[in-house]
């Protein structure tokens, strides 16, 4: 080879390295819509819907899950390395990571872990939901913290967690420290925190940006930039991702499932269905009669389709729950509890039997059916009222704003309503919904044996008699029939082509920090 | 003529404090209050009743209402309930979005449509004149989202020449020409569906008042006199004809601050129209009231405005 070749050869090789790294250099930014403003940037205060995107990728948890939970994957460490609870479930013993950093260079302590909580506990901030059963926080050293709880609590780590994903964010102390609480100071809607994106700038009415944070303690994020865009108009924004201007389109987007067919024939585009450990179900008023007789219930059961109102309302794409449970909750489900099935004519038989016959008109009683402002209960509960009019019971579709719905909810002036029930990431989540009092029971459900069994079952630390309680609670709950379960819930993503690593893809699992994170997507090249 | 600018700024004080008290009890009929909203639907009773006391919820009705009225009274409108930002400010920052929108749509339609409206005024009946009035019947019944929409789908998803949502792109240059520019091209379809919707408006209305005037004995006159078509319609017919024209825009410039929330809804324009919508929302009243008192100022001073104008076309108008 001439030195010619060679000065050449290497010029060129030269060339194309830089290339290269120009190519790599050129900053990857992701645009997600929302739709509309954050209330602040604080999120410990207030409950904030459209803040819990930027402020989930701003300030760490100590805790989290994310959509991974609907495996049955349950809680990990986000500042938390490890977590360990002492033989009588009081005691909870969290390490850190101690590389973890403030976003100000200053080391992530116990002590923010402590202030955040004591704040929150003192302040009666939402978290206290979970919060409330911790008695004393110490700090032994900058790595560890401790929690002592008032009663053992096997779901407290997991609910902790659950909770995380909304609120008890933690702060850094020594910021925070002169304020009165956290929604005063500089910091309201400036956040400073130690997660996987910096605060950069709050366009008010257009958009919240944030740029990588380069010392994250899990490694740099692969998106350099990521904005929160206000997109106020659904269709807008599905236009604007059909000309590929936006790359991601979460579940609120989420297009008319009758269209997926269409977008799944699509190359350039992911169709994404994500199960969630909620599902989708009617609560019944066991106040009012006829509701109040278990016959009448059970009739109503039989007389529920769930592969019609599929179709109808769900193009067939969600999957229908005959179990007390969701698929998540894996063998904690059992499997031969199962709500009636499908059959109009003992329907029939039920209702005369109840001294319920067919008067005039065919009616055999009036009963209103309700729901909450989400569009798949709406479109289930069209179904549902066609359903058991079939059977004679003259029921009659009433739909309120989301405010007054929750109220009249809980002042228990409703007969059939869509609902959302929970049944994790701890199975705890039962006595929330079934017990006597409880504070989704808007059923005035009671039965003693349950009330025991549930109690019980809380502060058990043994998987497997934990697993027989919670499958008699759901014997008791299919035959006592105050509610109908029948949807597990499914969220709907449009991911473009090239993109990954987005919250709601298997593959982020237990990788995206919250059920709001991005710290996981890899754009396309990376 | 002092005088009576000054009498009219002071009819503003009892006009405010009216659009104060109404509207405080309105949004105290309102059922919910702020304490929800920002609690979430979960909350601990304790925490919505600290909530409550923190934001004076909790004091009877007359109560919060005095204290309210002492606050504006020395000029201090507040502190919003959910950002936990000044008033003034958040209003402030919201203005400029609103008035370039709202603004630029009413000048443009206002010229406009009164200039296409005289032109057609001047043969009443014809086939242009039938045509172009069928038109801005069928613009001015449009409804503004779907148009916009409708805009959206052409320019920015087929022919990709503009951009759909917001006022200036994610990446885009942060001052300079190079901003100007920017804005300017996202202004191009919410203005244009504004724009349309009341175009049509002054269309009608300057095609009806100037077709009026014409038809007068003095129009005739001048005609007789020789004087060329188009001086008549632009000098002699279309002053008179304005009148209408005036009081209608003087009705729109005070609305101008809230006139176009579904248009920022579907182009995602910062304004403040959805500031107001989501504040009622979430039952944000310092922003609620905020909001009303700069739109009656806003009404007052457009109905002023308005006034002088009609003294300045017409001289037999005199203020005193």
């Amino acid at each position: 080879m001439t030195t010619l070749t060679k000065t050449l050869s290497l010029a060129f090789a030269g060339l194309m390295l830089g290339l290269a790294t120009a190519a790599a250099q050129q900053p990857a930014t992701l645009v997600v819509p929302q739709l509309g403003e954050p209330k602040t940037l604080s999120p410990n205060f207030a409950s904030d819907s459209l803040g819990f995107a930027p402020t989930s990728n701003v300030y760490s948890h100590l805790v989290a899950i994310d959509w991974g939970v609907n495996k049955g994957t349950g809680a990990y460490g986000d500042l938390a390395e490890s977590w360990t609870t002492s033989e009588d479930g009081k005691t909870v013993t969290f390490k850190l990571n101690k590389a973890a950093k403030w976003h100000d260079g200053k080391p992530v302590t116990g002590h923010d872990v402590k202030f955040t909580f004591d704040t929150i506990i003192r302040k009666k901030y939402p978290a206290l939901v979970v919060l409330k059963n911790v008695k004393e926080i110490t700090v032994p050293d900058d790595n560890t913290v401790v929690l002592q709880l008032i009663d053992p609590e096997v779901g407290f780590v997991p609910m902790l967690a659950q909770v995380s994903t909304w609120t008890a964010k933690i702060y850094p102390k020594h910021l925070w420290e002169g304020q009165d609480g956290f929604d005063t100071g500089p910091l309201v809607n400036a956040p400073i925190g130690s997660g996987p994106f910096k605060f950069t700038r709050w366009e008010k009415g257009g958009l919240v940006e944030l740029e990588a944070n380069k010392d994250y303690f899990r490694g740099a994020p692969k998106v350099d930039r990521l904005v929160f865009r206000q997109v106020t108009d659904v269709n807008v924004a599905r236009a604007e991702f059909d000309s590929g201007r936006l790359q991601f389109l979460n579940y609120e987007y989420a297009p008319p499932l009758a269209e997926i067919p269409a977008l799944q024939r699509d190359p350039k585009v992911k169709v994404v269905f994500t199960p969630t450990h909620f599902s989708r179900d009617i609560q019944i008023n066991l106040k009012k009669a006829p509701l109040d007789k278990q016959q009448v219930r059970q009739a109503i059961a039989h007389a529920i389709d769930r592969e019609a109102m599929n179709k109808l309302a769900f193009s067939g794409f969600w999957k229908p729950a005959i179990h007390a449970s969701v698929e998540s909750q894996g063998d904690l489900i059992n499997r031969d509890a199962k709500f009636p099935a499908f059959d109009k004519a003992k329907a029939e038989k039920l209702l005369d039997e109840a001294g319920l016959p067919r008067g005039a008109g065919g009616w055999r009683f009036d009963v209103s059916v309700t729901n909450p402002n989400f569009p798949d209960c709406k479109a289930m509960m069209e179904v549902l009222v066609q359903q058991l009019r079939q059977v004679g019971i003259n029921a009659k579709l009433e739909q309120f704003d989301q405010a007054t719905w929750f109220r009249r909810q809980a002042e228990k002036q409703f007969d059939i309503s869509c609902y959302f029930t929970r049944y994790g990431p701890d199975p705890d989540a039962f006595r929330e919904h079934f017990m006597t009092g409880g504070g989704r029971n808007n059923m005035s459900y009671t039965n003693p044996e349950l009330d025991a069994l549930a109690q019980k079952a809380a502060t058990l630390n043994n998987k497997d008699e934990r697993r027989k309680i919670y499958h008699r609670i759901q014997e008791i709950i299919v035959t006592d029939l105050p509610y109908i379960n029948l949807f597990n819930e499914q969220k709907t993503t449009l991911i473009r082509a090239g993109w990954s690593g987005f919250n709601t893809e298997p593959e982020a699992f237990d990788k995206a920090v919250t059920w709001f994170g991005y710290y996981s997507v890899v754009p396309p090249g990376r | 003529m002092r005088r009576y600018l000054l009498l009219r700024v002071f009819q503003l004080v009892p006009v405010t404090l009216v659009v104060i008290v109404l509207n405080f009890l309105l949004v105290h009929l309102a059922p919910g209050d702020v304490s929800i909203v920002l609690a979430g639907d979960n909350a601990d009773p304790a925490y919505l009743a600290i909530i409550r006391e923190r934001y004076g919820l909790d004091r009877p009705f007359l109560e919060q209402l005095w204290r309210y009225l002492v606050q504006v009274g020395s000029g201090d409108l507040g502190v919003s309930f959910r950002s936990r930002e000044p008033v003034f400010a958040e209003i402030m920052s919201r203005v400029p979005a609103t008035l370039l929108l709202v603004g630029t749509s009413l000048v443009i339609s206002v010229v406009l449509g009164t200039l296409v409206g005289a032109w057609i005024a001047r043969r009443p009946g014809s086939a242009l004149d039938s045509s172009v009035s069928a038109l801005a019947v069928a613009l001015f019944s449009m409804p503004v989202f779907w148009l916009g929409l409708m805009l959206v789908l052409l320019f920015a998803v087929e022919l990709q020449v503009l951009p759909a949502m917001g006022m200036a792109s994610v990446d885009g240059p942060r001052d300079g020409v190079g901003r100007v520019l920017d804005v300017a091209q996202h202004m191009i379809l919410p203005v244009l569906a504004l724009t349309t919707v009341s175009f049509g408006q002054y269309v009608r209305l300057s095609r009806s008042a100037v077709a009026e005037v014409m038809s007068e004995s003095y129009i005739t006159t001048v005609r007789a006199i020789g004087f060329p078509e188009r001086t008549i319609l632009m000098h002699y017919a279309l002053r008179n004809a304005l009148l209408p024209v005036v009081t209608v825009l003087g009705l729109q410039l005070g609305l101008v601050l809230t006139g176009a929330v579904l248009t920022e809804t579907v182009f995602s324009w910062p304004g403040l129209g959805r500031l107001i919508y989501d504040a009622i929302l979430a039952r944000d009243t310092p922003i609620i009231m905020g909001a009303f008192i700069a739109m009656s100022v806003t009404v007052a001073f457009a109905s002023l405005l308005t006034d002088l104008v009609y003294a300045a076309l017409d001289p037999r108008v005199k203020l005193t």
